[in-house]
C-alpha cells in the first residue's frame, strides 16, 4: 500500500504511508524506493509561511549548486543534501535524497541513527561508540575542511544556512566527510528572512541576546552570513578540540541557569582562551589550548572568539577558514607513539621542542621542511607557505604551482613523495615535467633528489612554478 | 566543563485504581520514554531521570539518575493516593539533588516535573501545592488521567495542567510518548527562553487536550 504525491514539475512520486520521522517544522516519509524522502510542512503555511513556496522555488533552481549545469555541481551534491522537488499534493513539502548510507552509524546501540556532529564532540557521547565509529583526528581536520568549504559555496551565492549546527551537519569520522542538510530554511537575503531561531549553542551572540525582542523590532537581530560565520567557527573548534569556545565556567547571574546561559553565549560571551581575559577560562586548565592548532588557526579563532565575536563585520569569512586550515594541513606530523589517541599533531615551527602536544611524545629525529617561495614579481621570491615532510608525504600540484588552490576542481595526482631510505631524506619525482635541483641538474620521473638543508629545489620551470627551499628542523638532536 | 543538567522528575500515581492494564501501561511507558531519550544525543548528555511514586506513601524510587545508567523501577498499584507526601518528597528531592546557580558554579537547568494522576488525592495536600506554585524554578505539568482526576485541584499547583477524558492505554502511552517531545524540545530550546517565559511545549497528542 503507497500514497501518491505530485511534484511542482508534475513528477508523481509514490511513497510509503507509515511516517519514520517528526520534526518540530516537518513529517517525514520514505519513497517506495527508499532513495528519497518526503518531507510534509506541518500546519497551516497559507497561515505561517505564505513565502515558503517561492522561497523552495528559488533555492531549487537559481541558488542551487549542486545542479549538474553548475560548475562542480556533482562535487557540491556530495556536500549538501540538497531538496530534489518541491510538493505541491496533497500538501506542500520537499523531497530530498536519502542521506549516503556512511551517514548512519554500522555498528553499536546506535545503529542505524544518523550521524549527527554531537556524537563525536561531546567526550561523553563519543565514549559510548564503538572505537571504529570514533574515526582519527586527522579525519576531524578533514571534516572542517569540507565544511568551511560547504559552507564558503553558499555565501558565494548570496545564501546564509541560518542554522549551521551539530545537528544540521552530518559528519562521517571515519572517512572525513561531511553534509549539510535542512536546506529548506536557507536564507536568501533581501528575499526571505530566516524563519528558526537555530540551535543554543551556535546562535551568534547578538542574535541571542536580541532573541527576546519582537519580530518587528528594529534592533532584532537575524541569521544571515555573518551569524553562519559564527557558527562556523563554533562548529570547528569543537571538532578540532572537543569542546565549546565560550561555554567556561563565568557564571554571569545566579538567578537561573537559562538566564546566564542567555548572557555567556550572548551580549556578554566571552572567548574560553581569550589572551587578555582568563575570567573564562577553565579552572582545571586546557590540555590542548588552541595554538596546538597551529599558528594560522589560531589566528583565525582569535578573530572569530575575541575581535569578531561581537563585532559580526570582523568575523573570518568561511574562505579563510578553508585556506587556513589547508595552509596548516601542510603542518601535519605523524605522532611518533604508536598509542597515541591522535596519531597525527601541527608541527609548530616556533617550539623549541617538537612534541605531540595530545601525548606528549617527542620527535627525535630530524624532520625536513620545505618553505614554497613563488616568482611574484620577475626575480621577486617571496614565501608562499611551508610544507612538513615525513616518510609517505606527497607533493601535489598546488605545492609546486602557486596558482593552483586544492579546491573542489584541482588534480589530485600525487607529483612527487618523499621518502627516507638509507638515512637519506630523498624527493622522488612521479609526475614533474621540469624538476631542477640546486646545481641545476634535471631530475626525471622516477628519479629521485636529497633533501639537504641548505638546498633549493625547483618545482617546476614552467609559469607559476614554485621554489622549495630546504630546512631541517629538530638539526642535531 | 561539564555540562548543565536536566532534571526530570516523574510522579506517578501508583494508587490501587491504576491497577491493571493502567499500571502497566505507565510500565511501558517509562520503558518507552527511555527508548525515545536514548537515541537523541542531547538528551544522553543532559537529561538525569528519577521516579517519585505515591499510594498510600511516597516514595522516590529512582533518585536523580543520569539517562544511560537509569534502571526501570519496580511499579505496583495498591492503596490511597498521598498527593500530599508525594509533594512534599518532591520539594526535598528538589533541594538535595538540583544543583544551585551560584557565583562559583553553573547550576541544572530548570527541572521538568511530570506528574500523573488518576484520582482525588486523599491526603492534605493544598498548602505544599501553594509552595510550590510560588517556586519559580520548576516547570511542573500534570496530567489528570481519566475522569477521576481533578483538574481544578492541579491547577492549584501549576499553570500547565493536561487532560484525558479516559484513562486508556492509548491516552497514558501517548502522554509518555509527549512527555519525550516536550524533555527533547525543552533540552533544545532551554538556552534561547527568555527569563520568565513559559516553557514551550509541542502539541498534545489528539486524545489529550490542554486544559485552559
Amino acid at each position: 500500500m503507497t500514497e501518491t504525491a505530485q511534484l511542482e514539475d508534475g513528477r508523481v512520486i509514490e511513497y510509503l504511508p507509515e511516517m519514520i520521522g517528526e520534526g518540530t517544522m516537518k513529517e517525514v516519509y520514505f519513497t517506495k524506493d527508499q532513495e528519497s524522502v518526503l518531507c510534509f510542512y506541518k500546519g497551516d503555511l497559507n497561515q505561517t509561511d505564505p513565502q515558503r513556496l517561492r522561497r523552495l522555488q528559488q533555492i531549487l533552481t537559481g541558488f542551487n549548486p549542486t545542479l549538474s549545469a553548475k560548475k562542480q555541481g556533482d562535487y557540491w551534491s556530495k556536500l549538501f543534501c540538497w531538496p530534489t522537488g518541491i510538493i505541491v499534493k496533497p500538501r506542500l513539502g520537499v523531497m530530498t535524497p536519502v542521506y549516503p548510507s556512511n551517514y548512519f552509524f554500522a555498528s553499536g546501540r546506535w545503529q542505524g541513527r544518523e550521524k549527527k556532529g554531537r556524537w563525536f564532540v561531546s567526550p561523553k557521547l563519543r565514549n559510548l561508540l564503538p572505537v571504529a565509529e570514533q574515526g582519527s583526528w586527522i579525519n576531524y581536520f578533514k571534516i572542517c575542511i569540507v565544511l568551511a568549504r560547504a559552507v564558503r559555496r553558499l555565501h558565494a551565492e548570496g545564501l546564509a544556512h541560518s542554522d549551521l549546527s551539530d545537528n544540521n551537519v552530518l559528519i562521517d569520522p571515519v572517512t572525513g566527510q561531511a553534509l549539510v542538510i535542512d536546506i529548506d530554511s536557507l536564507v536568501v537575503p533581501n528575499l526571505f528572512s530566516p524563519d528558526v531561531d537555530g540551535t543554543p549553542g551556535y546562535i551568534a551572540p547578538e542574535v541571542l541576546a536580541t532573541a527576546g525582542l519582537r519580530a518587528n523590532d528594529p534592533h532584532k537581530k537575524l541569521a544571515d552570513i555573518r551569524t553562519d560565520q559564527h557558527a562556523l567557527a563554533v562548529l570547528i573548534y569543537e571538532y578540532l578540540l572537543n569542546r565549546h569556545p565560550l561555554r567556561g565556567p563565568k557564571v554571569h547571574s545566579i538567578h537561573s541557569a537559562e538566564e546566564d546561559e542567555q548572557l555567556s553565549l550572548g551580549e556578554k560571551a566571552l572567548f574560553i582562551e581569550h589572551p587578555q581575559d582568563s575570567s573564562n577560562r577553565p579552572a582545571t586548565g586546557l590540555s590542548i589550548p588552541v595554538t596546538a592548532l597551529g599558528p594560522t588557526v589560531t589566528e583565525l579563532c582569535y578573530k572569530a572568539f575575541v575581535k569578531g565575536l561581537h563585532s559580526p563585520y570582523l568575523r573570518p569569512a568561511a574562505y579563510e577558514w578553508e585556506r587556513g586550515l589547508i595552509k596548516t594541513w601542510n603542518m601535519l606530523y605523524p605522532c611518533p607513539n604508536p598509542n597515541c589517541t591522535h596519531h597525527w599533531f601541527v608541527v609548530i615551527l616556533t617550539e623549541p621542542i617538537i612534541k605531540c602536544p595530545f601525548c606528549q611524545t617527542p620527535v627525535n629525529t630530524p624532520i625536513p621542511l620545505l618553505m614554497l617561495r613563488s616568482e611574484k614579481r620577475p626575480g621577486q621570491w617571496l614565501r608562499d607557505g611551508e610544507l612538513v615532510i615525513y616518510h609517505g608525504q606527497s607533493l601535489f600540484k598546488w605545492h609546486v604551482f602557486d596558482n593552483i588552490f586544492p579546491g573542489p576542481e584541482v588534480d589530485r595526482e600525487p607529483q612527487a613523495y618523499c621518502s627516507f631510505h638509507q638515512n637519506r631524506w630523498l624527493l622522488i619525482n612521479q609526475a614533474l615535467t621540469s624538476l631542477t635541483s640546486a646545481n641545476g641538474n634535471r631530475v626525471d620521473i622516477s628519479k629521485a633528489v636529497e633533501l639537504k638543508a641548505g638546498s633549493q629545489l625547483r618545482l617546476s620551470q614552467e609559469s607559476h612554478g614554485c621554489i622549495a627551499e630546504v630546512s631541517m628542523l629538530n638539526y642535531g638532536r | 566543563m561539564s555540562i548543565r543538567r536536566l532534571p526530570v522528575y516523574l510522579l506517578l500515581d501508583c494508587s490501587s485504581s491504576m491497577a491493571g492494564q493502567a499500571i502497566e501501561q505507565v510500565r511501558q511507558g517509562i520503558r518507552a520514554l527511555l527508548d525515545d531519550l536514548s537515541t537523541e544525543p542531547m538528551a544522553i548528555e543532559t537529561v538525569y531521570l528519577s521516579v517519585i511514586t505515591f499510594h498510600s506513601t511516597a516514595q522516590q524510587v529512582i533518585p536523580l539518575t543520569e539517562l544511560m545508567q537509569f534502571t526501570e523501577p519496580l511499579i505496583q498499584a495498591s492503596g490511597a493516593t498521598s498527593l500530599g507526601a508525594a509533594l512534599r518528597l518532591l520539594k526535598d528531592c528538589l533541594e538535595r539533588e538540583v544543583k544551585k546557580n551560584t557565583l562559583e558554579q553553573k547550576g541544572d537547568w530548570k527541572p521538568l516535573v511530570f506528574l500523573m494522576t488518576d484520582g482525588m488525592p486523599t491526603d492534605a495536600w493544598e498548602a505544599t501545592a501553594d509552595e510550590i506554585k510560588q517556586l519559580k524554578m520548576l516547570n511542573l505539568i500534570a496530567f489528570a488521567a481519566g475522569p477521576g482526576a481533578e483538574v481544578k485541584n492541579l491547577k492549584r499547583l501549576t499553570d500547565i495542567v493536561l487532560k484525558s477524558d479516559d484513562l486508556s492505554p492509548g491516552a497514558l502511552k501517548a502522554f509518555f510518548k509527549w512527555m519525550s517531545q516536550s524533555i527533547v524540545r525543552t533540552g533544545k530550546s532551554v538556552q534561547v527562553m527568555a527569563q520568565e517565559a513559559s516553557i514551550d511545549l509541542p502539541p498534545p497528542p489528539p486524545q489529550i487536550h490542554i486544559v485552559p
